[in-house]
């Protein structure tokens, strides 16, 4: 118990620095952990108690992440989604699964490495465009849609990963039926529902806290993936009134994944056997490489200009919550440690080209003439 | 002038307009309560940008609509400048001793003054638009709608009598 308290104290310091400074908060919090825990000063531990508080701000993540989708609008969008997204894809998971494979991790692990090394933090892409005044940008709204590309991988690849002891298609069969029973339990209840949302009592809070712990203890009850059930039932209810369950939740949200993100720092053993430091550093550096080679595809493409796709690199190259919560579910040290790595490096490269981003595109491209001055030259 | 809103996942929800002279403004409503507005002079690269609280963004509407409104501890006054430099003010009063028990049709307000009664406040209850027989207790608020020098009329002639 002190030790939690310990190292929230820390990391109410931390945020009252970082905020101040307009930096990414992720980064520092994991560099908390390890300092605090097992590649540190060892003074804090994991317990039954952290291992639950933790457990919390995950569930609340992924709760927050399913009632920010919005099936219809996906559905509207699917093109400017699917072209940028998937060249994203494909650049970033193959390098990101090579450098992996070549660093000694074994053929699955790789394969988590790269799902990791794949997504972005949606988190500091958004805070970054709106701190650093970038949403007039025309590659703002690219960015946004590759954000929305990335969650619905998440979703995906969270939908496999968890133990899973039942034969696969016994899972599919539960879990559509527990879908089509939620989905009906939540249109019949609407009105009841919108009743307990208006009350300004405990009843709203209360309601929100119980169903997203209700789901996931349903899920690992029926062997079901309880990340992709939490999203899905917060997708659910984003129909009904996502806006009121936002407010109920985001508490729970900042504060337990404060403590996720502490936490998954303390457990990490950055010098376990395995994988060396220089190695570490290595593939996080080439995360950053690697977005840029994708952020200058996807600015070709869609804008047909080098100079966008320094924008877009620049609001992608951190990785954050969604790396991490797939280590964490996940659950091998030696990955753990190196998307931690790759986490802190990333977010904090990110957080400076980002703002600096300007400068830093004249420096990597040659100037390109506008194309009005092209035409004027004609 | 074309008018273009998206909504931005994550962001919230962002207004472009194109102006006849090819500037461009974007006002961007974010989730966080606050509004961006960013104006791109045309053939300029970086926007120039303010971020406003809402108390501030509706100050800046109303300015822009043309409805200046100058608040008083007690009164507010609107300025319609598009109908020429129409000013209405509001005022609120509280009933004393004179004029409790009287109805607004015996005070005949209207007829002396020109300032029309919109609405009472007594207690914790609104009444709005009270009808002519409606009688005045003491303590009430009054709401009173009209041109400065009827207010002052009506503060002098039926208030203190």
């Amino acid at each position: 118990m002190q030790g939690i308290v310990l190292a929230l104290l820390v990391c109410l310091l931390l945020a009252l620095i970082t905020k101040r400074y307009a930096l990414p908060t992720i980064p520092f919090y994991i560099v908390a952990g390890l300092v605090l825990g097992t590649s540190g000063l060892n003074l804090v531990g994991g317990d039954e108690i952290s291992a639950f508080l933790t457990h919390l701000g995950l569930l609340f993540l992924l709760f927050f992440l399913g009632l920010e989708i919005k099936p219809d609008r996906i559905w509207k969008n699917q093109s400017a989604i699917l072209s940028s997204g998937l060249i994203d894809l494909n650049i970033n998971v193959v390098i990101g699964f090579l450098a992996a494979y070549a660093l000694g991790f074994p053929l699955v692990d790789a394969l988590i490495v790269a799902a990791a090394f794949f997504i972005s933090s949606t988190a500091m892409a958004v805070s970054s465009l709106i701190e650093n005044r970038k949403l007039l940008m025309r590659e703002s709204e690219t960015i946004v849609w590759l954000m929305v590309f990335e969650d619905i991988v998440v979703i995906l690849i969270l939908a496999f990963l968890g133990p899973q002891m039942n034969h696969p298609l016994a899972i599919l069969v539960k879990t559509l039926t527990v879908l089509a029973v939620l989905y009906a339990v939540i249109r019949f209840g609407k009105d009841q529902i919108t009743w307990v949302l208006k009350r300004d009592d405990e009843l709203p809070v209360l309601l929100t806290f119980s169903v997203v712990l209700g789901i996931s203890a349903l899920s690992v009850y029926l062997g079901i993936p309880e990340s992709f059930m939490v999203i899905a039932f917060g997708t659910f209810l984003g129909t009904i009134d996502p806006v009121s369950f936002e407010v109920q939740s985001r508490p729970f949200k900042d504060v337990f994944l404060v403590i996720f993100f502490v936490f998954f720092g303390i457990t990490v053993n950055l010098f376990a056997e395995g994988i060396s430091i220089p190695a570490l550093l290595a593939i996080s550096i080439l995360a950053v490489v690697s977005k840029y080679a994708s952020g200058i595809a996807i600015g070709k493409l869609i804008h047909r200009n080098s100079h966008s796709g320094i924008e877009i690199w620049a609001n992608t190259i951190g990785r954050g919550e969604f790396s991490i919560a797939i280590a964490a579910l996940y659950g091998s040290a030696m990955v753990s440690s190196a998307i931690a790595f790759m986490v802190i490096v990333t977010s904090i490269i990110g957080a400076f080209v980002a703002k600096y981003s300007g400068k830093i595109g004249k420096i990597l491209i040659r100037p390109e003439p506008h194309v009005q001055d092209k035409a004027m030259e004609k | 002038m074309p008018l273009r809103s998206i909504n931005l996942p994550g962001i919230g929800t962002k207004y472009e307009l194109e102006t006849e002279k090819q500037d461009t403004i974007a006002v961007f409503f974010l989730k966080s309560g606050n509004i961006q507005m960013y104006t791109l002079q045309h053939g300029c690269q970086t926007p120039s940008v303010a971020e406003l609280s809402p108390p501030e963004a509706r100050r800046l509407g109303s300015i822009l609509t043309g409805a200046i409104m100058e608040a008083d501890r007690e009164s507010v006054e609107f300025a319609f400048s598009a109908l020429s430099d129409l000013r209405i003010t509001i005022h609120t009063y509280l009933v004393g001793k004179t004029i409790a028990g009287k109805s607004l049709e015996d005070l005949r307000i209207r007829a002396k003054t020109g300032v029309t009664i919109i609405a009472v406040s007594r207690g914790d209850k609104n009444i709005i638009n009270p009808a002519a027989d409606f009688e005045l207790h003491e303590g009430d608020t009054l709401v009173a709608i009209g041109e400065s020098d009827q207010l002052r009329r009506f503060e002098r002639d039926i208030m203190v009598t």
